[in-house]
C-alpha cells in the first residue's frame, strides 16, 4: 500500500506503537481518547516527533527524511495559521517554501482559497477569522503545494456545532478529490463514521482494532471501541436454555438471545455479544405482549446528535438507546424518568469464541 | 473601595516620589532656557550629539546582529552549560561600568588578548577610535537584546516551527516568515532599551575608548568634562538625554509600567 506505517515512539517512560497501512483514495481515521497517542503518531509520520521503525510512502523510506522534505500535507488541531501573515500567505507558504516565485505562489493559493474557503477575505489576518473559516485555510495551505500525502489532526475541535455539518461537508469533497493516501485523526465517531473508510483504534499507544466502521460496529474488539460506535457491548457468561434459545448473564442482568446454530450446545463462561442501540425500544409503561428483554430503569442523559438521540440508560445491564429526537420528545424522555427497553433475542448479536471477527 | 493606606507608607513614599523627581526637577529649573538653543548648536555640543547618535545607533544595530542569534541559542538550545552563558550574557548589565571597560581594554587593547592580534593581522585599533565606543556601548547593551528577545521566543508556541517545517520550510526560511514577525514586539522593545543604554554609556566607554573630542566623546563624556568648566551648557546637554530618556519610557509605556 501507499502509505506504511509501522512505528515506536517513545514518549517519557510510554511506548506508543501504532502500525497501518493507508491505499490511494482511502481515508484511514486515527481514533482514540485524548492521550491515546494518535496526534503523537500522527507527527511521527509528518517527521515532527522523534519514531523509530517504518514510514514508506510509494515504497519510499521518509523516517530519516527531515520534516520539510516528505512533500505531506497537514492541516493541524487548532489551524496553526501563521499570526503574522495574511491568509494568502499563509496558504502561499508552502509554495514560497518550496521555491515558488512570488507570483505563481500567489496565484495558485488564491485559486485553491477560492475552492476551500471562498467567503474568506484572503488579505484578512487569521485573528479575525472564525474557527471553521480557520479550519478551511489551513485545509488550503495543507493542499496548495499537491502533497502525495494528506494528514488531518481533529479538523473539528475548534469549530463551533453549527459550523460543523458545513465543514464536514466539505472535507469529504476535498478528500474525495485527493488522489493519494489520507489520515485523520480525531475522537469524534461522527467524524470518523462520516469521512473515514477504516477505523484504526488506538488505546493506551496500541492499536486495538483495524477494520470498516461496519466491521468495528458488529464485532468491537474492546469496551472503547463498542462505545467509539455507539454499539452496546457485553461481556459475561452464557448457558443454553430452551430449544436455540440461551440466556447471557452480563453488566447484573440477563438478557435472551438465540443461540448460534454453529456453537456446541454448553455453558461459555466468557462470551462477548453486542446490540445495536437502534434495535431499543423505550416505553414509558411496562409494555405488553411478550418480549423476553425487558429492562426497567432511569434515563441517565440525553445526547442530540443531528436529529438522532442517544439515551444512557440505568439499567442492568447499561444500556444505550437510539431514537428520533421525535420519538424522544414524544415519549417525554428526560434524565432521571424510569422507563422499560425491549429488544428482540435476535437483535443480540453473540461473538462466537475462537470465531475472529474478520476485521483484522 | 479603596482601602486606606498607613500614614507612615504614604510619608515615606512621597520620599521616595520627591528624591527620584528632584534632580530631574533640578535639571529644569536650572537650564539656561533661554540660550539652549545657542549651546546645543555651538560646535562643541554638536559634535558630541551627532557622535552620540552614532555610536548609539551603531551599538544598538551590533547588539541586535549578535544578540538576537544569542537570545534564540538560550531559548531554544539543549546544550550542557546553558545557565552558565545565560548569566555570561546577562553579566554587563550588573557589571559596574568601569570594570566592564578594564576588562574590554585587557581582550581588546592593544596589549590584550585579542586586540594585540587585531592589531597585527588586520592592523585595527580600537582604544581611542570611535569603534572602540561602540565595542564599549554594544557591550553593556547586548543582555537587554537578550533578555527580550529571549522572553519572546520562549513565549512562542513550538507547534508553529513544527508547522512550518511540515510545510515544508528549512529553519532559515521558518525563522525569517514565521518566528521573527512574531516576536517583532520583543525585538523591538529589547533594541529600544539598548538604544537607550548605549546612549548613556559613560564608565566603560571613558576607561577603553578615552575621552576624545569627536572620536569618543559622546554626550555624557561632554557632559562630565563641562561641569568642570560651563555649568550651564552640561545642564543643557543633560536635558537633551533626560528628554530622550522619557521618549523612550513613552514609546515602552505599556511594556514598562504594566499599564496601557
Amino acid at each position: 500500500m501507499p502509505l506504511n506505517v509501522d512505528i515506536e515512539i517513545q514518549l517519557g517512560d510510554r511506548t506508543i506503537a501504532v502500525s497501518f497501512d493507508v491505499a490511494d483514495g482511502e481515508t484511514v481515521a486515527l481514533v482514540g481518547r485524548n492521550g491515546a497517542g494518535k496526534t503523537t503518531a500522527l507527527e511521527a509520520v509528518a517527521g515532527i516527533a522523534d519514531a523509530t521503525g517504518r514510514v514508506a510512502l510509494d515504497g519510499r523510506s521518509l523516517i530519516d527524511v527531515p520534516p520539510e522534505r516528505r512533500g505531506i500535507g497537514v492541516a493541524f488541531q487548532d489551524a496553526l495559521l501563521f499570526p503574522k501573515l495574511s491568509v494568502l500567505e499563509n496558504v502561499a507558504f508552502p509554495l514560497r517554501a518550496a521555491g515558488a516565485g512570488r507570483d505563481g505562489a500567489r496565484a495558485r493559493a488564491l485559486a485553491v482559497l477560492r475552492d476551500l474557503a471562498p467567503a474568506v477575505d484572503p488579505n484578512a489576518r487569521p485573528a479575525t477569522l472564525s474557527g471553521g473559516e480557520r479550519q478551511r485555510v489551513a485545509l488550503a495551505r495543507a493542499l496548495a503545494a499537491e502533497p502525495k500525502l494528506l494528514l488531518l489532526d481533529e479538523p473539528f475541535a475548534a469549530v463551533d456545532a453549527e459550523g460543523k455539518p458545513e465543514l464536514r461537508t466539505l472535507l469529504r469533497r476535498t478528500l474525495a478529490t485527493f488522489d493519494g493516501p489520507r489520515v485523520l485523526v480525531t475522537h469524534d465517531p461522527v467524524e470518523a463514521m462520516t469521512l473515514a473508510d477504516r477505523l484504526v483504534l488506538l488505546e493506551d499507544g496500541r492499536v486495538t482494532q483495524t477494520g470498516t466502521p461496519d466491521q468495528v460496529r458488529n464485532a468491537p474488539a474492546t469496551r472503547y471501541a463498542a462505545e467509539f460506535v455507539g454499539t452496546n457491548l457485553f461481556e459475561g457468561s452464557l448457558e443454553p436454555e430452551d430449544e436455540g434459545v440461551g440466556i447471557l448473564r452480563a453488566g447484573g442482568g440477563e438478557l435472551t438471545v438465540v443461540w448460534p446454530e454453529r456453537m456446541p450446545l454448553a455453558a461459555v463462561a466468557d462470551v462477548r455479544a453486542t446490540l445495536s442501540p437502534a434495535e431499543i425500544a423505550l416505553h414509558t409503561e411496562e409494555p405488553h405482549g411478550s418480549p423476553r428483554n425487558v429492562f426497567r430503569g432511569a434515563v441517565e442523559e440525553v445526547a442530540t446528535v443531528g436529529g438522532r438521540a442517544r439515551i444512557r440508560l440505568r439499567t442492568a445491564p447499561p444500556l444505550v438507546a437510539e431514537l428520533t429526537t421525535g420519538s424522544v420528545d414524544r415519549l417525554g424522555i428526560v434524565p432521571g424518568r424510569d422507563v422499560w427497553a425491549s429488544c428482540k433475542a435476535v437483535e443480540i448479536r453473540l461473538m462466537v469464541p475462537g470465531e475472529e471477527p474478520d476485521t483484522l | 473601595m479603596q482601602r486606606r493606606l498607613p500614614l507612615s507608607f504614604i510619608v515615606l513614599g512621597a520620599i521616595g516620589a520627591a528624591f527620584v523627581a528632584l534632580p530631574v526637577i533640578g535639571l529644569a529649573l536650572r537650564a539656561p532656557w533661554g540660550r539652549i538653543g545657542e549651546i546645543l548648536t555651538g560646535p562643541g555640543a554638536r559634535t558630541a550629539l551627532r557622535l552620540s547618535l552614532e555610536v548609539s545607533l551603531l551599538a544598538t544595530l551590533c547588539s541586535v546582529v549578535f544578540g538576537v542569534p544569542l537570545a534564540w541559542i538560550l531559548a531554544r538550545g539543549t546544550f550542557r552549560g546553558r545557565a552558565v552563558l545565560r548569566a555570561l550574557v546577562i553579566l554587563p548589565l550588573v557589571l559596574p561600568p568601569v570594570v566592564a571597560g578594564v576588562g574590554l581594554l585587557q581582550a581588546l587593547g592593544r596589549r590584550g588578548i585579542v586586540g594585540s592580534w587585531l592589531e597585527r593581522i588586520a592592523g585595527v585599533q580600537l582604544t581611542f577610535t570611535t569603534a572602540g565606543a561602540v565595542v564599549a556601548a554594544t557591550f553593556v547593551s547586548i543582555p537587554l537584546v537578550v533578555l527580550s528577545a529571549e522572553a519572546g521566543f520562549r513565549s512562542l508556541d513550538p507547534r508553529f516551527e513544527r508547522a512550518a517545517a511540515v510545510l515544508g520550510a528549512k529553519p532559515g526560511y521558518t525563522l525569517r516568515r514565521v518566528i521573527l514577525p512574531m516576536v517583532a514586539p520583543q525585538l523591538v522593545a529589547g533594541a529600544v532599551l539598548a538604544w537607550a543604554r548605549a546612549l548613556g554609556e559613560f564608565g566603560a566607554t571613558i576607561t577603553f575608548a578615552g575621552n576624545l573630542e569627536g572620536r569618543t566623546q559622546t554626550v555624557p563624556l561632554a557632559v562630565f568634562q563641562t561641569l568642570q568648566t560651563d555649568q550651564e551648557g552640561a545642564i543643557a546637554l543633560s536635558l537633551v538625554l533626560v528628554v530622550l530618556s522619557i521618549c523612550v519610557l513613552v514609546a515602552l509605556r505599556d511594556r514598562i509600567t504594566g499599564t496601557g
